[in-house]
């Protein structure tokens, strides 16, 4: 079942516009990740499904329904950067959130509190927070109470390495807990590693969406390498069977339809030619490697 | 609704900006009476004939019932300082993207609004009720033998202070609604209030058959006129002004109600 269907839309700031006709659903119970480079219309997308800006054309349903306040309620968000009262500690900022999203409870507060680590200063003001601190407070805000539905934008952002893991692993925790996740990310290894599902923006246009393993594994890739890579990449070049090879520095990637990858094939073809390989792997198309080739990037 | 005005009180309450306004307010709204008081009490003391002279042609503006107008035309004039809060509490919501992340949170754009509806309505209270008893006060220490018939007789300046500070205050709030930064809310707001509009009503009341009335804070201003010991100056003037009080009644009305509804269509319709 759908938890959000996003029906045609598009918006428009002045001459550019932002999102073409976008149309996609998310399943219950996946984790949606929304890609796309720089303004390709992420955040214009997820503002959009949170009120905060308006589609001129186009829809978007959330169990069915239009937006309302009290299904936002039923949403913890994150979008851009946390926005909190500066002169307010964490502990009387969630509490205006939990005024606002009727949401659990005070002990709720401390919960999520000691939950992204930041209990110890939660009497402190937000505008004396680093930005890791600022980033993990919105992570909390937008936990407290247990949503249905979680949509973070770049949620790793001012993070530090063993933050980025911990929110992995938060994100991983609360999918098998049942939890739906809609979030926009730059980080596609990150998205890779927690995501079930994916939609692709491109200049406002939608280029691809579905399941991460339906996306990846429309091609095969059978990495190569031998001590003379121009010498290899000339005997490669009358080999058959292949879509494209491209060079990667030191190894040769070769590209074949989904299935018809033989790397036993590749390496006897090689030893015909004289050649050995000290390389050869047959990899899955990587999000990253298929994000590029899409954007154009 | 009870709802929203709680989660507004916890926006307020550890806010030191509003407390030290407020305390501001507090402090300004009896020094400027007391001000005028001591100023007349010290003129009408003198054993002269002119200090009695001078007493008997002023009379007592800080005594019952005339208290509660002098005071509150005095206090009128310090306005800005609540309107300074008003404005950052707008402004602020805009500074620290909070605006968007209540309805995100899952507020309506209208209850956004109806909080700051509230948080207007609250300060235009609390000034209110501080003018109140400082008329109260100084009418009780000024007055020489009390009746107490006569000591609310003019009281109704105290809803036409209401009034009045919350149609200015409706006002700045537009201001920063509009403006969106504090700097430049607060310095579009005293330019106008006190350089622009009593440049703008000065020439209109010379020129224009004063169509002055009609400009935002004149309109709300001529809800309490000069009080009568200045008002004497010019006795027809004075009682024309009294006259149309009613009429800057509904005016007022009529504006803070377009005030509040331009804040609801433009926030119903623009982007967060």
């Amino acid at each position: 079942m759908a938890i959000l269907k996003i029906q045609q839309v598009e918006k428009s700031y002045g001459k550019i516009k932002a999102l073409k006709g976008v149309s996609f659903d998310v399943p219950e119970g996946s984790v949606f990740g929304i890609l796309g480079p720089n303004g390709s219309g992420k955040t214009t997308l997820l503002s959009i499904i949170l009120d905060v800006l308006k589609a001129d054309k186009g829809d978007y349903l959330w169990f069915g329904e239009p937006g309302s306040p009290e299904i936002r309620k039923q949403i913890g968000s994150l979008l851009e950067t946390p926005n909190f009262y500066h002169y307010l500690s964490a502990v009387n900022n969630l509490r205006i959130t939990q005024s606002i999203n009727e949401r659990g409870n005070e002990e709720d507060i401390a919960a999520v509190l000691k939950k992204v680590k930041l209990f110890e200063r939660r009497n402190n003001r937000f505008s004396t927070y680093s930005l890791g601190m600022k980033q993990r407070l919105a992570v909390g805000a937008a936990l407290l109470g247990s949503p249905r539905i979680l949509v973070l934008d770049e949620p790793t952002n001012g993070l530090d390495p063993v933050g980025i893991a911990e929110m992995r692993e938060l994100i991983k925790e609360l999918h098998q807990q049942g939890f739906t996740i809609i979030m926009a990310s730059h980080l596609l290894d990150e998205v890779e590693k927690v995501c079930t599902h994916v939609a692709i923006l491109k200049t406002g246009e939608l280029v691809t969406h579905g399941q991460v393993d339906e996306i990846l594994v429309d091609e095969d890739i059978i990495e190569v390498g031998a001590a003379d890579v121009h010498q290899l990449a000339e005997a490669l070049a009358s080999l058959h069977g292949h879509n494209k090879i491209i060079k990667d520095g030191q190894l040769l990637h070769i590209y074949y339809n989904k299935g018809e990858a033989k790397p036993e094939q590749i390496n006897s073809f090689c030893f015909k030619h004289g050649i050995t390989l000290y390389h050869l792997v047959h990899r899955k198309k990587r999000l990253e490697a298929k994000f590029f080739e899409l954007t154009g990037n | 609704m009870l709802k929203i005005l709680k989660t507004e009180w916890l926006k307020i309450r550890n806010y030191p900006a509003f407390w030290l306004v407020m305390a501001t307010t507090a402090l300004s709204y009896p020094g400027i009476n007391l001000l005028f008081w001591n100023e007349y009490k010290e003129i009408t003391k003198k054993e002269l004939a002119t200090g009695k002279m001078i007493k008997m042609l002023l009379g007592n503006p800080f005594a019952f019932p005339d208290t509660f107008h002098t005071t509150a035309f005095f206090s009128s004039i310090f306005v800005f300082i609540p309107a300074i809060v008003v404005m950052l509490l707008i402004t602020n919501e805009y500074t620290y993207k909070t605006n968007r992340q209540n309805i995100i949170d899952g507020w309506s754009r209208n209850h956004f609004i109806l909080g700051k509806f509230f948080d207007v309505a609250l300060i235009t209270l609390l000034v209110t009720l501080l003018y109140a008893v400082i008329a109260y006060i100084i009418g009780m220490l000024a007055t020489e033998s009390i009746v107490s018939s006569d000591i609310w007789k003019e009281a109704k300046y105290i809803p036409l202070f209401m009034l009045q500070t919350f149609s200015q205050l409706s006002i700045a709030f537009l201001i920063g609604f509009l403006v969106k930064k504090a700097f430049i809310a607060l310095g579009v707001f005293v330019f106008y209030s006190v350089i622009l509009e009593n440049a703008a009503a000065g020439i209109a009341r010379q020129k224009f058959h004063d169509l002055g009335r009609f400009l935002p804070l004149e309109i709300s201003d001529r809800l309490i006129p000069v009080p009568a010991f200045i008002g004497r100056i010019d006795e027809k003037g004075y009682t024309e002004k009294l006259a149309s009080i009613n009429t800057h009644i509904v005016y007022t009305i009529i504006l803070t109600a377009l005030v509040w509804a331009v804040i609801y269509l433009v926030n119903k319709k623009r982007d967060l």
